[in-house]
């Protein structure tokens, strides 16, 4: 009898313990629909970056001085945007409708491409409107997974949608020089398979994702005032936010983009460059695999304290990039370091601002936190490229280091605060 | 709609992307389009027919400036028939009626020299596009290196003992400076190893270390009497320097602005390259093929009127040749005369003496 009783007791326990596997999937669906949204929209445009150069310089007949000045409209197009489309799918509760115009106007430029043939302006344009449609797409994007998700699965949620993400900006490369090998020299196929796969992944979002009306969680006697401008501005308002905003500009400030960190390592690696490619690839499956459980360690174990680790991780890579040699057991270690740092900061970031952010300001609130990183972002970058120029890649690792220490440090006295709130 | 229905929409839609990427490349797997689009195709058709070697003009040009045997070898441009696209020729310079040799290895750069070749090819080990192929004296490959990047410069030093490759590299699809950077990579002939990466060489200009983000290598030329010594391009803050490197000491000093590409002549004393010019005032700057005498480093524009993009090659000490669109020209290396076609269809001169 007594014993029946105990194991009674014990299957109780386990009962609880594997309750949440066994009830619901690890994310809501709609987080799971848009990796795979993201997943195919990343292969698409995976799969067109990677041989554009090859295109541009090699069939078109640009040289190379042309090419980084498209390059650099590349870059350049997406930040604007983002801030904008945050704020419209707010203003109307339209998220998915938002994102859809940026995926959608994505993969109609992969036609472009088709189209505008070897006109070298055409081409420019394109390519600028591309880059306007990952801007569009990633707030409302973002807002529609965490409005999605509770509060206390955010982590791993955003872990998911990167992980899936990031899969497909793996398998996009593979594809387009498997596509090379069959058919050497057409890059029309290229682009036009890209665009079916565009297509494949706008159809999820279009067809299957839904928004999440924010009214329904309100009292119907209860009315809002519609999101203004000013109710988006007034986000600053909130100290929480505000600080998150302020770490995410201070820690960009102090972070080198990642074409630094291949170059610097690069030159540290000496002359096997071949294996460079390894290190990108190497980084993105770090990622890709450690995005969900650091997600779930973030949720579990406080998203403060695991952003904080991953800046930490980063602080690790640069100090690397200061030996004078860097060896095959030395790479591995910084795909590690490098990988580990992007699962422990995107998403997380991401997963930290959610909670701090009223649901009718969320995507507005998400574009100002991801903005503000990637114009800091910019800034370092330019800071980063000038001091090596002047005062040689050693002393720019350093200064580097010691900014990097600096904003985190600032992150471990603010990030109390933030951390009781988000955390909660 | 109800979501049975969005699941049949959704399946619909995959089948006909599906079928639609199926037949696409389908049909272009069986027309490849090999030959780029973008370069003048009309002037080729006409004259890639007869497929022949050196040209009679070429031949009469050849004979006045005391060129009488030797062989050039480079990448046979057959639009008639892509099969042949690519393909490593040889042809005698100086002789009538003669016609092209076509090899087996398809390459988008090629040098040979005394007995050795490297062959920058498509195809290569994982996630690599392109690969350098050490040759023997008959074209076949001894050694196989997977290149990082878009062929552009093959050179090999007059022993045999290292060659030298130029790549664009193309980097990753993130914000990167420089992402076209070059990577200029010296190889050990004999076992097909890389050897050294010209990035990780000290370099000075007027005596001050070069340590720069922004620094790129290429177009390597190897010293005719001591293959341990070479001239180089270095471009870093908007400018191009020639300089001249040493192998052993890792070491290598900027000379002269403005060169690119640089050519040792076979006797060692003047370096054929491409010069960025304005020919005049308000027109863009264009690559005008020049020649720099090292010992008083007067400069010579030679005969060519247009613009050039290609490390040139000596032929004997007064003449030198270089690849322009789809046909290798020839033209007196003192400035004189006027350019001549001296193989149609064709790029990526080698000359064997």
């Amino acid at each position: 009898m007594y014993q029946v009783q105990n194991s009674q007791a014990l299957v109780a326990v386990h009962r609880r313990l594997f309750a949440r596997g066994r009830t619901g999937p690890l994310v809501a669906r709609t987080v799971m629909l848009l990796g795979l949204t993201s997943l195919f929209t990343d292969i698409s445009s995976e799969m067109v970056s990677t041989v554009l150069p090859l295109y541009l310089v090699y069939t078109v007949g640009l040289s190379p001085i042309a090419y980084g000045f498209i390059d650099g409209l590349y870059q350049g197009a997406g930040a604007l945007v983002r801030v904008a489309s945050g704020f419209l799918g707010d203003r109307f509760g339209r998220h998915k409708e938002v994102a859809a115009v940026g995926y959608g106007l994505s993969a109609f430029c992969k036609l472009g491409f088709l189209a505008a043939g070897g006109v070298v302006g055409a081409l420019s344009a394109i390519i600028v409107l591309d880059r306007t449609g990952k801007g569009i797409r990633t707030a409302p994007r973002d807002a529609m997974i965490s409005l999605s998700t509770p509060k206390e699965q955010l982590g791993t949620a955003f872990g998911v949608h990167r992980a899936l993400d990031t899969t497909g900006a793996m398998i996009g490369p593979l594809l387009a020089f498997g596509m090379l090998a069959v058919a050497p020299g057409r890059f029309d196929a290229i682009f036009f398979v890209s665009f079916l796969i565009a297509l494949v992944g706008l159809g999820i979002l279009t067809l299957f994702v839904q928004n999440k009306r924010v009214d329904e969680a309100v009292g119907e006697e209860e009315t809002r005032p519609p999101v203004s401008l000013r109710s988006a501005a007034g986000l600053m308002k909130s100290k929480t936010f505000s600080i998150v905003v302020a770490l995410g500009f201070v820690l960009g400030l102090a972070t080198m983009s990642d074409g630094f960190v291949y170059v610097g390592l690069q030159h540290r690696i000496g002359f096997e460059t071949r294996f460079l490619p390894l290190l990108y690839v190497g980084t993105s499956l770090i990622y890709m695999v450690l995005a969900v459980p650091v997600g779930k360690l973030a949720d579990r174990y406080g998203r403060m304290i695991v952003f904080g680790v991953g800046y930490s991780l980063l602080i690790l890579l640069y100090a690397a990039m200061l030996l004078p040699n860097v060896g095959p057991t030395m790479l591995v270690v910084c795909i590690l370091l490098f990988g580990t740092y992007y699962a422990a900061t995107d998403g997380v970031l991401m997963a930290l601002a959610s909670p701090l952010l009223p649901e009718e300001t969320r995507g507005s609130g998400l574009a100002l936190v991801t903005t503000g990183t990637t114009v800091a972002r910019l800034f370092g970058s330019l800071a980063f490229g000038a001091l090596w120029t002047i005062a040689g890649l050693n002393a720019a690792v350093v200064v580097f280091i010691v900014a990097l220490a600096f904003a985190l440090g600032l992150t471990a006295v603010l990030g109390r605060r933030v951390a009781r709130v988000a955390d909660a | 709609m109800l979501e049975s229905h969005r699941g049949r929409i959704f399946a619909g839609l995959v089948a006909v992307c599906a079928l639609a990427a199926v037949a696409y490349l389908l049909v272009a797997s069986h027309a490849p389009q090999i030959a780029p689009a973008a370069t003048k195709p009309a002037h080729v058709a006409t004259r890639v027919a007869t497929l022949e070697g050196t040209t009679a003009d070429a031949r009469r040009f050849l004979a006045a400036n005391g060129v009488t045997h030797g062989t050039i070898v480079f990448r046979d441009l057959d639009r008639h028939d892509t099969s042949n696209w690519g393909r490593i020729a040889t042809a005698p310079l100086a002789t009538a009626g003669n016609r092209r040799l076509l090899g087996t290895r398809h390459c988008e750069r090629v040098y040979v020299e005394s007995g050795h070749g490297l062959c920058l090819a498509k195809g290569g080990g994982f996630g690599t596009l392109y690969s350098t192929e050490v040759l023997d004296a008959h074209f076949n490959v001894l050694h196989r290196i997977a290149l990082g990047g878009i062929p552009s410069r093959a050179r090999i030093s007059r022993d045999g003992r290292y060659g030298a490759t130029t790549t664009f590299v193309s980097g990753h699809s993130y914000l990167t400076p420089g992402k076209f950077s070059t990577q200029t990579l010296l190889i050990d002939m004999a076992n097909g190893k890389a050897i050294a990466n010209l990035e990780r060489f000290k370099v000075t200009i007027d005596g001050t270390l070069v340590d720069k983000p922004d620094v790129n290598f290429w177009g390597v030329t190897f010293s005719p009497t001591d293959s341990n010594r070479f001239y180089a391009t270095l471009a870093t803050g908007g400018k191009t320097h020639l300089i001249e490197g040493n192998i052993a000491q890792r070491t290598a000093r900027a000379l002269h602005t403005n060169v690119e590409c640089p050519s040792l002549s076979p006797d060692g004393t003047r370096i054929a390259y491409k010069k960025l010019v304005a020919l005049a005032p308000g027109t863009p700057r264009i690559w005008h093929l020049h020649v720099l005498d090292l010992r008083t480093m007067k400069d010579t524009a030679l005969a060519e009127p247009g613009a050039i993009d290609d490390q040139a090659e000596w032929l004997g000490n007064k003449v030198v040749v270089y690849g322009s669109g789809e046909e290798i020209k020839a033209v007196r290396a003192d400035g004189t005369g006027q350019p001549v076609e001296l193989v149609a269809a064709a790029d990526s001169p080698a000359v064997l003496n």
